[in-house]
């Protein structure tokens, strides 16, 4: 196409072709190195605990396990079964703790309180604790991520 | 005009993305670690990284102490299959651009010997093909 | 709303005055003749070298320097971070890569003896960095902590308690004690991340400084004949041939690191005996091998000593060459020539002697 007077020249044509084809190979080397520096670690979708060390839990009793590198929670309830939650307050993510005078969680941070079933009662946190599912299959305790639509 | 930069915007990145889309599928860890811990205070957790994770190992990792060197190979064909995309797309685009580079070089020769611009008189900051008349 | 990029840099000309910096840059002018390949030897090691920080930062986020942790951080980076083991494989090579730049950046420099007068500063600048450059190697090589590393920084550290009246404290200071132990590893990992990029930032910022005030050095016969030799501006003639040099190397360290990824051996044991096949990093082959060479005992001292001492004195003459090849055009000229000829013989005689 001839033009006898552009703006655009060829010169600058090729000038941004050249530019960006090495404007795009940077990218393409920027973006392992982002990936490598930002690890993508998820939460495991579920934990496998040896049913014994829980069994003799008695209904209020509460034990902690390891969610991947969060705490998890662990309590019995009356009718003998098992509530699980990730121990982890929802205000700013420190762990709680189960104060058994009171029979509820306590985050010392900024003393956010939560009842025995981890819903908030006082103090910051937003929402109640996460749940997760607990089921028992043979000798083996599972503890999953809740179904979808169950999550808190 | 800007019809065409836009086409070569578009042809460049989708440049980018193929061989990037060829690496991340084969390259990205499994969701999370394999996920069956055994929890205890003392107990370690079976970490056994299956290979897929990243790249291309094949090791097995002892729980406790690994007696068995990791050698980088290739556990799937996807994988292999990632790296010689990316290997041919690289060279190609070394040659694309040391191809307009060597363009460059003439041009810049050529502006040299003709002299048309003197070191003493214009020092050229930012882009030195930009004559210095219009444009 | 358009940025006007020129009154960006005005703003920062006003404050910074960068402007003589891009002017220098185009009044700066490269000889162009029959050595001027290597001119662009300089820049490659920079390259290798911007690689080797970049890579390494990415390392040293994971690395864990500890005896415990070392070798079992480096097979998770291999094995679970993405393209970790990529990363691992390009710092390594790199590394080689340098290190030969370097070699071949230094016996250029030898040939076309630009190392004479006003140029010596420079060189003896230079010779610094290679040590530096291989003293990070060195250090680099212990930080897998698996049994060939391990033998390899033992046989290593003893060296220099071969020195006199000063050995034994060197190698102390080396190992951390008398023995390789965890907390050589540690040392080791500071000099490596810490202590040498302070020093090589240091002695290279020097170098450079003082390269671009001598300017760029012409052959030995040019000077003679006191002829002009056509130049190219550096910006942006050079620069452009030094960018198709780099993307060709670039490529080419790639393709090593993709095809040719280094493997790791399981954690070392210290109190195992040494593995078969000890041997150091490639461009320390022709100095262990001058080690191998020399009988247990020679007179009243060890071979190890006389060895060390004939090393040091030829590190020493390498390292005064400007001033002991102070008449380059006479006969004494070219017998530096041959013995830098001799020199390069015998390192690769050598290296892969001590490779059968």
């Amino acid at each position: 196409m001839k033009i006898n007077n552009a703006y655009f020249t060829r010169r600058k044509f090729l000038n941004s072709l050249l530019g960006g084809w090495l404007g795009a190979v940077v990218v393409s080397f920027i973006s392992p190195i982002v990936k490598f520096v930002w690890p993508p670690y998820k939460e495991p979708d579920e934990v496998k605990l040896a049913v014994a060390d829980y069994a003799g839990m008695k209904p209020d009793e509460v034990k902690t396990f390891a969610w991947g590198n969060k705490p998890g929670i662990i309590r019995r309830t009356k009718d003998a079964g098992f509530i699980a939650w990730v121990g982890v307050c929802t205000h700013l993510d420190c762990n709680v703790t189960w104060v058994p005078d009171k029979e509820m969680f306590y985050c010392a941070c900024h003393l956010g309180w939560y009842d025995k079933n981890g819903v908030n009662v006082s103090g910051p946190p937003p929402r109640p604790l996460r749940r997760l599912d607990v089921s028992v299959e043979g000798e083996d305790l599972f503890v999953r991520k809740p179904e979808a639509g169950a999550k808190a | 005009m800007r019809g065409i930069r836009i086409l070569c915007l578009l042809a460049m990145v989708s440049l980018v993305l193929t061989p990037l889309a060829a690496l991340q599928t084969s390259t990205t860890p499994a969701s999370g670690p394999p996920a069956k811990a055994e929890v205890k205070a003392g107990a370690k957790p079976a970490a056994a990284p299956e290979a897929k994770p990243a790249g291309k190992p094949a090791a097995t990792k002892a729980p406790v102490k690994r007696t068995e060197p990791v050698v980088p190979a290739y556990s799937d064909i996807k994988q292999r299959s990632a790296v010689i995309v990316f290997y041919v797309w690289l060279w190609f685009s070394i040659a694309v651009l040391v191809y307009f580079l060597l363009q460059w070089v003439k041009e810049a020769d050529r502006v040299y010997k003709a002299k048309y611009y003197e070191p003493e008189e214009s020092p050229r900051k930012g882009n030195p093909m930009a004559p210095a008349l219009g444009e | 709303m358009k940025i006007d990029l020129k009154k960006f840099a005005a703003w920062f000309d006003d404050r910074l005055a960068l402007t003589p910096i891009f002017k220098y840059m185009t009044k700066k002018e490269i000889p162009q003749h029959e050595h001027s390949l290597w001119y662009y030897t300089g820049s490659s090691i920079l390259l290798f070298l911007v690689i080797q920080i970049v890579t390494g930062i990415m390392l040293a986020f994971y690395y864990k320097p500890t005896l415990e942790g070392a070798n079992d951080s480096i097979a998770r980076i291999m094995t679970e971070m993405p393209l970790g083991w990529l990363v691992r494989s390009i710092h390594s090579w790199s590394a080689t890569f340098m290190i030969a730049f370097v070699m071949i950046h230094m016996i250029a420099i030898m040939l076309t003896k630009s190392y004479r007068k006003p140029r010596e500063a420079t060189w003896m600048t230079g010779m610094m960095l290679i040590v530096v450059s291989m003293i990070f190697g060195f250090t680099g090589y212990l930080l897998p902590w698996d049994d060939l590393s391990l033998s390899a920084t033992k046989v290593g550290t003893n060296i220099p308690a071969a020195i006199p009246v000063v050995g034994k404290w060197v190698t102390q200071f080396l190992r951390g004690g008398d023995d390789v132990t965890g907390d050589t590893l540690t040392r080791f990992f500071i000099f490596h991340v810490c202590i040498l990029p302070l020093v090589i930032f240091a002695i290279l910022i020097v170098h450079i400084l003082l390269v671009q005030k001598e300017g760029m050095s012409v052959p030995l016969k040019d000077e003679i004949a006191k002829k002009t030799v056509p130049a190219l501006p550096f910006w942006p003639n050079f620069v452009l041939r030094e960018v198709i040099i780099w993307l060709l190397l670039l490529g080419t360290l790639l393709t090593v690191s993709l095809l040719l990824a280094p493997s790791l051996g399981p954690s070392a044991d210290l109190l195992a005996p040494a593995p078969k096949g000890v041997k150091p990093e490639w461009y320390f082959l022709f100095l262990f091998q001058t080690l191998k060479i020399f009988p247990g005992n020679i007179g009243p001292v060890t071979g190890e000593f006389v060895a060390v001492v004939i090393i040091l004195v030829g590190i020493l003459g390498i390292f005064f060459v400007p001033f002991l090849d102070n008449k380059p055009e006479t006969i004494k000229g070219r017998l530096f020539t041959y013995l830098t000829y001799f020199g390069v013989i015998y390192a690769i005689v050598f290296s892969i002697w001590s490779l059968l």
